[in-house]
């Protein structure tokens, strides 16, 4: 078969070809490897060229939301240590409340009076629930040792810090394209459960009800309450983070020093160590495409 | 030198299995190789990997080798049976887990491969499909005991995601000490170069073949105005069934004398079936279900244009069918398919509806052109299994004048493939070889009993 296909192709015609077919090529090995080969390799084509500035100002969303974390495990500490009671808990939840909806208002273009509406009623009926609910979380887990509440609720808000959302609001703003993945379900439900369990361990029914609203306000609307302000300016966000950042600090260090340096170091390693960190192993980036890869279609598949 | 000299001599070497003296009946060849061949894709399974298989293994039964197969059991189907012209099959009895793939133990399958290549005096084993398990472990428990390995990559794999990143250290593993490896087309070459480290000049590229005798057009071409596009795949993401969601109702909007005849079944069917519905193409698209290879002719010929859809393909052999029955091809630039046909004879197009509908427009415009007999001669004169046998054959050839290699020169082969996964490359080495030392304690090679041999008159021509 060889000799007939040699015979058919000119002695002009005996350079290497890039094809399968006419059995093997006269002259050429099946293992020849012609200088044409991996030409069309491209590596790192889609590779981000990152800059340090950059990448600080985007670590700032990680560090204000573990401010923010912080933020509710001092006011858990305080409530369980009856530093603040039920009127000044109830309190801060209006008033947190209050800030929320201002936010809204004024970051929101399209905010009507209608959504507006929808918000309140929704939350009536949220906190109308919560509040029937409280006594069964009161007496939730009574016989369980403190120790293990404490054990458990860090392990569910590591969690929840370790699978949240950094990039996006975690519930569904309204006209939103993406639905929440479920790591990020996840996530909230860890720190919905954590809620739970501290507010089982308050004195009275009327406290678990004002940590209960206060934890779910911030679990559940700040990340859409900063996304909000993210979006509105971003220079208004730095500011505000860092704001937040340096009232936390300044809470934390009352409480206990060790603590504050614990903060202190994760915020310096978020926000400084990491991008650099990312910069660093980005020079070990090979990325690898050629006509091997699967093509990928140019448009979107609706099931 | 016998095994049982091997043994007596105690010290740790590399066996260097005996090619059998087994004359051929035309006399052309002094000694045939002994062929093991391995993977867990077999008949009646079906698809590329084991028609490769099949037609390849007759075809060098043909040219004076043995040849066995060996796969994992299908259903019922276990044990020894014999194909056409004295082709043996051993299904192992070890079930299938996961798509055809038998379930990963590393040394679960050492005893009986040990046996068969004992038994059936291999001289060489050839495996087949990087997603074979049964593969990989039979390459691994070869090389262990001195055999040369050949390896024929059948697919391609992408480098980004979790899944290829672990498939190809798998990949790395098997082929880190093959003798000589096989590709199917010149693009999958470059990829098996990529994935695995090889160097280039021990990879081969042999391209799969069609048998050209089973795939003749048709005596009458479909007569009438109309032109019937056939596809034939099954209907899953990779065979690019999306692509014929938007390129079908285009195309037959475009030319209201196309038909369209889709065989084949799968998660993507009920989307095709769907567009259907909405664009009222009932009796413009037929769908036929699942296609039996044997009726893969038949519904070929009952068309002009043959179209594939695939978003990674390393060969395509449905494309060489399609060919050899005078279809002319309209297929996606993907992989390795460029390489499988003359320009002339396949129109390409990139993955995307408009320009595969500008593909077929142009297809249907040159298509009094082609003569379905010229087309399925020349294909008669560009792909035989009997070539891809001879030129397997002298990657044999050279995979047996292989130096033989201690363990330790192994090992440092094994290191050199990852920090840490090349030390567990090792230890599983390690590992193999006690266990085949053991087994070669408890079970003396002299006490398997090797087959007798025998002759099927072949049909030499």
């Amino acid at each position: 078969m060889d000799s007939s296909i040699g015979a058919g192709i000119s002695p002009t015609q005996l350079r290497w070809r890039k094809v399968a077919y006419g059995g093997m090529q006269n002259g050429f090995d099946d293992n020849y490897t012609d200088e044409s080969f991996l030409e069309d390799m491209v590596t790192n084509a889609n590779v981000v060229k990152r800059n340090m500035l950059n990448l600080m100002l985007d670590s700032v969303s990680i560090s204000q939301y573990l401010s923010i974390i912080a933020m509710v495990g001092l006011v858990w500490t305080y409530t369980l240590t009856s530093t603040l009671d039920e009127n000044s808990l109830l309190l801060l939840d209006i008033s947190l409340l209050g800030f929320g909806f201002l936010v809204l208002l004024l970051t929101e273009e399209m905010l009507s009076f209608n959504l507006l509406f929808r918000y309140v009623l929704n939350i009536s009926f949220f906190m109308t629930g919560l509040y029937v609910l409280a006594p069964i979380y009161y007496t939730l887990t009574r016989s369980i040792s403190s120790d293990s509440i404490w054990a458990v609720t860090i392990g569910l808000l590591l969690l929840h810090l370790f699978l949240h959302d950094y990039s996006r609001s975690t519930i569904k703003v309204a006209g939103a394209v993406h639905n929440p993945s479920l790591t990020s379900c996840i996530s909230l439900n860890a720190s919905v459960v954590a809620s739970v369990f501290v507010a089982s361990r308050l004195p009275s029914r009327l406290q678990v009800f004002g940590l209960m609203l206060f934890s779910l306000q911030v679990f559940l609307f700040a990340p859409l309450v900063t996304y909000s302000i993210k979006r509105y300016s971003f220079c208004l966000h730095i500011w505000f983070s860092l704001g937040l950042m340096t009232l936390t600090l300044a809470f934390v260090y009352t409480l206990h020093c060790l603590l504050f340096l614990l903060l202190l170091g994760l915020l310096v390693f978020t926000s400084l160590v990491c991008p650099y960190w990312l910069i660093r192993i980005q020079a070990y980036k090979f990325e690898i495409n050629g006509p091997w890869d699967e093509a990928k279609l140019c448009f979107d598949i609706t099931d | 030198m016998s095994t049982a000299q091997l043994r007596s001599n105690g010290k740790v070497v590399d066996r260097t299995p005996f090619p059998g003296k087994w004359d051929n009946p035309m006399g052309e060849r002094k000694k045939g190789h002994r062929i093991l061949m391995v993977s867990d894709f077999f008949y009646p399974n079906f698809g590329g990997v084991e028609n490769h298989i099949y037609y390849l293994s007759q075809c060098l039964l043909k040219l004076g080798h043995k040849v066995v197969v060996l796969t994992h059991a299908y259903g019922t189907r276990t044990g020894v049976r014999y194909m056409t012209g004295g082709l043996k099959v051993y299904y192992v009895p070890w079930k299938p887990f996961l798509m055809q793939n038998t379930l990963p133990t590393f040394y679960g399958t050492l005893p009986i491969i040990r046996t068969i290549l004992i038994r059936e005096k291999i001289s060489l084993v050839h495996g087949h499909q990087a997603f074979s398990t049964l593969c990989h472990e039979a390459l691994m428990h070869a090389r262990t005991m001195g055999y040369k390995v050949v390896f024929t990559d059948h697919s391609l794999y992408g480098f980004a995601d979790v899944g290829s990143i672990h498939m190809n250290k798998v990949l790395q593993f098997t082929l880190a000490d093959v003798s000589q490896a096989i590709c199917v087309s010149h693009t999958s070459k470059e990829n098996t170069v990529l994935r695995s480290g090889l160097p280039p000049e021990k990879v081969f590229v042999i391209p799969n073949a069609v048998d050209t005798a089973m795939f003749k057009p048709a005596p009458q071409r479909p007569s009438g105005n109309e032109i019937i596009i056939v596809v034939i795949s099954r209907l899953v993401y990779r065979k690019g069934a999306d692509l014929l969601v938007e390129v079908i109702p285009e195309v037959c909007r475009l030319n209201p004398n196309v038909r369209f005849v889709v065989g084949g079944d799968g998660p993507k069917r009920v989307r095709l079936e769907e567009m259907r519905e909405k664009h009222s193409l009932q009796d413009r698209v037929q769908m036929l279900g699942a296609v039996p290879h044997a009726r893969v002719r038949s519904v070929l010929i009952s068309g002009h244009i043959f179209l594939n859809s695939s978003l990674t393909e390393a060969f395509c052999i449905a494309i060489l069918e399609a060919a050899s029955c005078g279809l002319l091809t309209v297929s996606t630039r993907v992989g390795g398919v460029p390489e499988v046909l003359p320009d002339d004879m396949i129109l390409l197009a990139k993955p995307d509806p408009s320009d595969m509908v500008q593909a077929i427009k142009k297809a249907i415009s040159i298509l009094p052109k082609i003569d379905p007999q010229i087309m399925h001669n020349r294909m008669k004169e560009l792909y035989s299994w009997h070539d891809v046998a001879r030129r397997t054959e002298i990657v044999y050839d050279r995979a047996l004048q292989c130096p033989n290699q201690s363990l330790v020169g192994r090992l440092s082969r094994y290191l050199s493939c990852g920090a840490w996964a090349g030390k567990l490359f090792c230890l599983v080495m390690i590992i193999d070889f006690v266990l085949w030392r053991l087994l070669q304690l408890w079970q003396p090679a002299e006490n398997i009993e090797e087959v007798p041999e025998f002759t099927v008159s072949h049909h030499q021509n």
